[in-house]
């Protein structure tokens, strides 16, 4: 009850704060959107075939709705957060670890679109694991696809939940209702086990926020909800984008200036997590705690034989008690380009400043690459400076693995699969296959060129280069006075990561309800206690998603790729086989499956004992699992196939044979 | 990827969906391939110098030339072969209506037939 008291207090204040609280404001306006169109969408459901209308939209997807759910659905909450973060960190060779994109759509709609909705349509199929054990008339195949599809996207939600909260997290960081409301929770959850033990009451705050808004509307909507909702994301998403690339390109006084400037960076030196970092020591001791923000600068006379000034950024809190003046290891990046530490100094007045402070004992470490003087300009070139990595953060072998993976690996994607099966004709895929080339095309290329202005704009966000976007998205309309067109901007990482989620969580539930219960346990179930369950599974899933992500899994963002590449090794060859191949039977399709889950699979429990670790995998012959697991999987699937009996004449004529055209 | 079907197959021809998807299939793989073997060796030989001169950089328009040349301008390219490949030669197919839970009434009657079986075993026994 506290908590929504300070809400509805707090609301009025919220809006009159304009600019700086732009992203509550939108993230409210769009969650009371999304429950609008899910109202609509349920309104759908009383008309139509319960199961083909909720999980499937029934199959009547027409242009706009196909593409934009396609294409929302495949932009993760990754591509307005990680994406940004890694090329403001890597600089221009983002441009190549993201160039497949420029044949994602054709690919990944075009390569199967057609005939597995065909195949689908001809069997009555709503799920994948359906199309599968129908394509191949065996039970044991379409179970086999339901446990790898529940097992690997309840992985995924719980990760995808972490995200969206960690999203929204960041967006309404600094919020004074928001931490209000999480101080609130903090005390009320306090007693509650489990609960109490979340990794912070911001997390917990977003988490039951997104979490409930997301599963409420999937649930009551079911599928039109989930692609109308894509549709409102997907355009929040580009007008977000489309705003921002002149806005940015323009600040940063052009393309041609950003990257000659660029061209002159060198690399931050990082704090080590585990020791280092600076000394500060206070000119006179305070009568109060001090305490020194994340993001704080910090400034000292140059060092002896330079003329360049000493500027820090904090990327850890810390403290300094009442009546001291000194705190040993203070966690801090330190920029090293000229330029940049001229313009940081030249905004002292408006930017966070720690004044009359000293520092010393200085004990950073330069990147793996990047510093070097034969690695100068490595912003602008390949493969571009890494932290960790000797290598450079995309070495040549890397680069044609990326180009596997998004355009391969995403026809291998069920989330993708499923919205193949529900556009309404051959046209609606062609028109919609051009609408989301020009669609990524307005988006991610223009990201690039937006997260390397931020470079000239924001330097210094290497201690926090997830919040890159919502700081971009302040910074640039509040240059024009238009601080409340923040609120569009930021509202696309969340449109992206509540897109990604809804999909998946009627995946699983589609999974249990039609592939396990129905197919499996009731086939004769009523039409009434179908709709029952659909709800109450699609509920409970996400419930249980949410639950465990309180306490969520660590690598994120390495659990992601897991089960991306893990889905596309397991489910690609089967598909591909079942709907162009007449020979392949059900053993291969088995063989297909089996051998692209296990040799994936094993390459990264190989990691674990090679590597040290179950998320750095080992990579045969330099190639990343996901090649080595396609791979198998389509030599098993041909091998196994060619050993075992052809299927029967009347499975192969029911999918790859039509009445002769009377003449 | 082919094999002949052993049954009388005179009252019935390939499904022409299945041989367009196909043969389209096929071109799709083909610019993939095209794509990458365009795009990553040229920003490899291009853009991965070692010792390059930070006052040296070639742009065209704004863009380090290596991006332009290698990813922006053939990502323009692969818009337009996609924009034509899907209006003008994709074929528009008719896909068929759907057998809303055809699958599962064969099931269901298989799953009758087998019980009819195991009753008429049980009753003859």
């Amino acid at each position: 009850m506290n908590l929504l008291f300070d809400i509805n207090r707090s609301l009025p204040l919220v809006l009159a704060e304009g600019g700086s609280n732009a992203a509550l404001v939108s993230f409210l306006i769009y969650t009371a959107a999304v429950f609008v169109l899910a109202a609509l969408s349920n309104r759908l459901l009383k008309s139509k075939s319960f199961m083909s209308e909720y999980f499937l939209g029934s199959r009547g997807l027409g242009v706009w709705a196909f593409a934009l759910t396609f294409a929302a659905t495949s932009s993760s909450g990754g591509s307005f957060t990680g994406f940004p973060s890694k090329i403001y960190t890597h600089g221009w060779v983002l441009a190549l670890w993201i160039g497949s994109y420029m044949v994602v759509p054709i690919c990944t709609m075009g390569l199967i679109g057609k005939r597995l909705n065909q195949v689908a349509r001809r069997s009555g199929s709503i799920t994948v694991p359906d199309v599968i054990r129908d394509r191949f008339h065996s039970p044991m195949l379409g179970l086999m696809a339901v446990s790898l599809i529940v097992f690997f996207m309840s992985i995924n939600l719980v990760a995808q939940f972490k995200a969206g909260s960690l999203i929204l997290q960041t967006l309404l960081d600094g919020v004074t209702v928001f931490e209000s409301a999480a101080g609130s929770l903090s005390h009320a959850v306090s007693e509650i086990p489990y609960l109490n033990s979340a990794e912070s009451p911001e997390y917990l705050l977003c988490l039951l926020v997104f979490g409930i808004a997301v599963i409420l509307y999937t649930t009551y909507g079911g599928f039109h909800a989930v692609v109308w909702t894509d549709v409102m994301q997907g355009i929040v998403m580009v007008i977000g984008v489309i705003i921002m690339l002149p806005l940015a390109i323009s600040q940063a006084g052009g393309l041609e200036h950003t990257t000659k400037l660029m061209a002159k960076m060198t690399p931050p030196r990082i704090s080590d997590d585990a020791k280092g970092g600076v000394t500060l020591t206070l000119n006179k001791p305070q009568d109060e705690v001090l305490h020194i923000d994340k993001g704080t600068w910090i400034t000292d006379e140059p060092i002896p034989n330079s003329k360049v000034p000493l500027l820090f950024r904090v990327t850890r809190a810390t403290e300094i008690p009442a009546g001291e003046t000194t705190v040993n290891e203070v966690k801090v990046l330190q920029l090293t380009t000229l330029d940049d530490i001229k313009r940081v100094l030249g905004q002292r007045e408006t930017e966070d400043f720690l004044e009359g402070v000293r520092v010393s004992n200085i004990d950073l470490k330069a990147y793996a690459y990047g510093e070097e003087g034969a690695q100068q300009g490595t912003y602008v070139v390949g493969p571009g400076p890494s932290p960790s990595s000797s290598n450079g953060f995309l070495p040549f072998s890397l680069a044609i693995s990326f180009f596997f993976m998004w355009a391969i690996s995403g026809t291998g994607q069920p989330a993708n699969m499923v919205r193949l099966m529900a556009f309404k004709d051959t046209k609606t895929l062609q028109r919609s296959i051009c609408t989301v080339a020009i669609y990524y095309t307005l988006i991610y290329f223009p990201l690039v060129l937006i997260f390397c202005c931020a470079r000239v704009l924001l330097p210094g966000m290497e201690g926090d280069p997830d919040s890159i976007m919502p700081k971009m998205a302040v910074l640039l309309t509040e240059n024009i006075q238009m601080g409340w067109l923040a609120g569009l901007l930021v509202a696309a990482p969340f449109a992206a990561v509540m897109s990604t989620v809804d999909s998946f969580l009627l995946l699983i539930s589609s999974a249990w309800v039609r592939d396990v219960y129905q197919r499996n346990l009731n086939p004769e179930a009523s039409e009434r206690t179908i709709k029952l369950l659909s709800y109450l599974v699609t509920f409970v899933v996400g419930t249980a998603a949410m639950i465990v992500a309180i306490n969520p899994p660590k690598f994120l963002q390495d659990i992601i790729v897991y089960v991306g590449s893990g889905l596309a090794a397991s489910f690609l060859a089967p598909i591909i086989y079942g709907l162009y191949w007449r020979r392949v039977n059900a053993a291969g399709a088995m063989g297909a499956m089996i051998g692209g889950f296990s040799v994936h699979l094993a390459m990264y429990v190989t990691g674990y004992f090679v590597n040290g670790s179950f998320f750095k995998p080992y990579q045969l012959f330099n190639f990343d699992p996901i090649i080595i697991g396609l791979s198998v999987s389509f030599i098993s699937g041909f091998v196994v196939t060619k050993l075992t009996a052809p299927p029967s004449d009347e499975l192969v004529k029911k999918y790859f044979y039509t009445a002769k055209a009377k003449s | 990827m082919s094999t002949t079907p052993s049954n009388d197959t005179e009252s019935m021809e390939l499904d022409p969906v299945f041989l367009h998807s196909k043969r389209e299939a096929w071109i799709i793989l083909g610019l993939w391939v095209v794509a990458l073997l365009w795009a990553v060796p040229y920003c490899y030989m291009n853009g991965y110098q070692a010792g390059f001169d930070p006052e040296t950089i070639e742009t065209t328009m704004g863009i380090p030339s290596w991006v332009f040349w290698g990813i922006a301008f053939p990502w323009l390219v692969a818009d337009i072969f996609t924009i034509w490949f899907c209006l003008f030669f994709m074929k528009e197919d008719d896909l068929g209506v759907a057998h809303e839970d055809e699958d599962l009434a064969e099931e269901i009657a298989e799953m009758h037939a087998t019980q009819d079986e195991a009753t008429a075993g049980g009753n003859e026994s």
